[in-house]
């Protein structure tokens, strides 16, 4: 993987291994740009699906940072002439570009003030019943607090909490069943929220970005996404606990521990200060204004983003400096660089070539199809970056959506975008894992064992509510 | 014969069975312990590049030095209580300290200070922290996993000086009063004898091999050994004799094995075989 520094403002590969792939990534784009055009595929398209591998080996190695990759991607296109330059930037006129950066500087209002930390702890506080019980609060405590700001900045906030939770109790890494299961539900909670709204992955408004670039556009308002998602959240949500509760049975009964560990940090944290009211008022609103009003006839997601925002520098909440500090700005360029390849896949006409290539061998069987897409993205997610996973895969679901009856793009690309956040077996798989693996809580073996299940059990979820709920219930 | 130990625990893998081994040791060898606690630098690494990009730098910073701060609360909280119930109620005297950094790195730079007669670490195949002191320290480095047995395996081979290893055992079986099997494996698929000075010979035929072999193992048998020469791959007939015997501990020696399967290079055989081995491994470099 790559060795690289940002932070100064210039990157360096430290690896020969890292130029070695860099220079195979290059090859392969070269390769696909001189060689014949095969029937059926324009020599542009042909260019495209060499920039789609490229990007794919890219992401997956990350010799280069990721957003780097993205604006490789983006500035590709006019050299190679596959999409003209005013096109290309003009991705970055989509709103969820800006509905990024609004719900960005929210979640930093939120970190700056640790209404997050509060919010946790008091929704901590209502699982204390039994270890159990406990690992459900952990659980949900996470998933719903991803429903409201990004999953790794959660996963950040809780490894503190419970691990100081794990220290009070005298629960030994490693050898514990409830530290395992205590830092897995962390991890998985993270994952299994942020796919509930908007805001948990960035995954989730590159998916509603491109989708609104379509032509005829599909335009997802907030609670249209939450009308998709949520059940795939309730169900997955106790599914996975339960699975976790099976791989590694709790040895404790004792409970008193914690209670005594959150208790004592709700009173470190004080009182609710005037500030951290104001950034929960303006985060209730702004949220309320999303569900009910993000359609396009309204306001849109990005301009409620942007005025909550702009309310928490009128209110000094938050100034240039917090924004700053708690906006990566990277993942804005990844966010080009993803919408510009799918575009550029699915104008070129290359998408629909890559669809008649695969599906002339597995069939046109929409459920086979469904499920093919569901296990290729949980697979990939898995390996590589989740935005880079759902980035790769979008514009070939949705062009499998266009070639094969039975499939719309809507449910293409939302079983690529939910399935993006299923990264569950490997720690190199999300933030979120490698966050709470730090903790020394779970080996790589447990996250493997417990991560395998769960994703099976998600597999089996998304088929079952994609076939039923979308597919048959809400007709998409 | 074990004055000074240095235990070096990771924060990435934490076993209470090797803190019991460490007080059975240092009870038995009337050793000083100290107990290094290593806040792995790989693992913060490795959580830090993966947030690149989603996450900005302050954050990543703000993280990390959670990480480490609950890393050490761990340490203090836990290991070391740990480790006072171990040591203290059998009067074994212990130093502890806590140290940022990779785990190879920080352990050679602790052996640097101090002399140190035995390392005595855990071992886990999917962390990942870096196990290249196997290969780079000259201090015996003993690598304990749950075994039950009450004996010793011993190997001795034509890829190794076979000087310390069997005085070691003797001593050890001796103290501890574990049964002592030993092993001397003619390694086919790198045909060289290696001498007294760890020097290796030009290829040999299997039957001087075989010869040498028979040479070390009537000595031993002289001593009242229980000896076995056998010949096939080093790191297959171990693990085999290995399973028959159940051996509490294996002694392995300065093995410089430099070809495998298909006469291809092979590198870490020392990291192979603690891999592959569910019994604790006494390297006696």
């Amino acid at each position: 993987m790559h060795k690289n520094n940002i932070s100064n403002g210039k990157f360096t590969i430290s690896k020969y291994s890292n130029i070695i792939f860099i220079i195979i990534a290059f090859l392969i784009l070269a390769i696909f740009y001189f060689i014949p055009t095969p029937d059926g595929l324009t020599h542009s398209g042909q260019v495209m699906i060499g920039i789609l591998i490229m990007a794919a080996i890219l992401w997956i190695i990350e010799p280069i940072p990721l957003a780097v990759t993205g604006l490789l991607i983006m500035i590709i296109q006019p050299i190679m002439h596959v999409l003209p330059p005013d096109e290309v930037f003009s991705s970055f006129g989509n709103q969820a570009i800006f509905f990024l950066v609004g719900a960005f500087i929210i979640a930093g209002a939120i970190e700056k003030h640790g209404l997050h930390k509060r919010i946790a702890l008091r929704f901590l506080g209502k699982f204390e019943k039994s270890p159990r019980i406990f690992t459900f609060g952990i659980m949900s405590s996470c998933a719903f607090l991803s429903f409201a700001m990004p999953a790794h900045g959660v996963a950040a906030l809780f490894l503190p909490i419970v691990v100081s939770i794990l220290i009070a109790m005298k629960i030994t890494p490693r050898q514990s069943n409830f530290g395992k299961v205590s830092m897995l539900c962390v991890a998985y909670g993270c994952s299994i929220g942020s796919i509930g709204t908007l805001i948990g992955g960035a995954r989730n408004p590159l998916t509603i970005g491109l989708l609104s670039d379509l032509t005829p556009p599909i335009n997802i308002t907030f609670f249209d996404w939450m009308i998709y998602s949520m059940p795939v959240v309730f169900i997955s949500l106790p599914l996975v606990w339960f699975i976790l509760q099976f791989s590694f049975p709790i040895e404790i009964k004792d409970i008193s521990g914690a209670k005594k560990e959150i208790k004592n940090q709700v009173n470190k944290a004080g009182k609710i200060s005037k500030k951290e009211t104001i950034v929960l008022i303006i985060l209730i609103i702004t949220i309320l204004l999303w569900i009910f009003f993000s359609s396009y006839q309204y306001l849109g997601l990005a301009v409620i983003a942007i005025l909550g925002s702009v309310f928490l520098f009128i209110t000094r909440t938050i100034n240039w400096n917090d924004v700053e500090k708690r906006v990566p700005w990277g993942i804005i360029l990844l966010y080009g660089g993803a919408i510009t390849l799918g575009i550029g896949i699915q104008k070129t006409g290359a998408g629909t070539w890559i669809v008649n290539a695969l599906f002339n061998t597995v069939g046109i069987n929409p459920y086979i199809v469904v499920l093919v897409i569901i296990v290729l993205t949980i697979l990939l997610t898995n390996i590589m970056s989740n935005i880079g996973a759902v980035a790769i895969l979008l514009p070939i679901g949705i062009a499998v959506a266009a070639e094969i009856p039975g499939i719309s793009p809507l449910l293409a690309a939302l079983i690529i975008a939910l399935c993006g956040g299923f990264a569950f077996m490997l720690v190199i798989a999300t933030p979120g894992n490698a966050i709470t693996y730090s903790s020394g809580y779970f080996s790589t073996k447990d996250l493997f064992k417990a991560g395998s299940l769960a994703n099976i059990a998600c597999i089996l979820v998304i088929f079952v509510v994609a076939t039923t709920y979308w597919m048959g219930f809400l007709g998409i | 014969m074990f004055k000074n130990i240095l235990v070096p625990i990771s924060s990435e893998y934490y076993s209470k069975g090797l803190l019991e081994r460490t007080a059975f040791l240092a009870e038995k060898f009337k050793s000083r312990i100290n107990l290094i606690y290593i806040i792995e630098e790989k693992v913060l690494n490795q959580t830090g590049k993966l947030s690149n990009g989603y996450r900005t730098s302050d954050e990543i910073a703000e993280t990390k030095k959670d990480i480490i701060r609950e890393q050490k609360l761990t340490a203090d909280n836990i290991i070391f209580d740990d480790a006072k119930y171990y040591f203290k109620r059998k009067h074994i005297p212990f130093e502890e300290k806590i140290s940022e950094g990779e785990f190879s790195s920080v352990i050679k730079r602790e052996t640097n200070k101090k002399d140190y007669n035995l390392i005595l670490m855990g071992f886990e195949k999917e962390c990942f922290l870096n196990y290249r002191l196997l290969d780079e320290l000259d201090i015996p480095i003993w690598i304990q996993s749950k075994g039950e047995g009450k004996s010793i395996l011993s190997v001795c081979s034509n890829l190794a000086p076979n000087q310390k290893v069997p005085e070691v055992s003797i001593k050890l079986s001796k103290l501890l009063g574990w049964d002592l099997n030993m092993l001397y494996v003619v390694d086919i698929e790198d045909s060289v004898q290696v001498d007294k000075n760890g020097k290796r010979s030009d290829k040999k035929p299997e039957r001087d091999l075989l010869f040498n072999g028979q040479n070390f193992v009537d000595d031993m048998k002289n001593k009242g050994i229980n000896i076995k020469l056998v010949r096939g791959s080093l790191e297959k007939v171990t693990l085999k004799a290995a399973e028959e015997i159940n051996p509490n501990l294996i002694i392995v020696g300065r093995e410089q094995k430099k070809k495998g399967v298909l006469g291809l290079p092979i590198k870490h055989l020392k990291r192979k075989l603690a891999e592959k081995c569910k019994y604790s491994l006494l390297f006696v470099n």
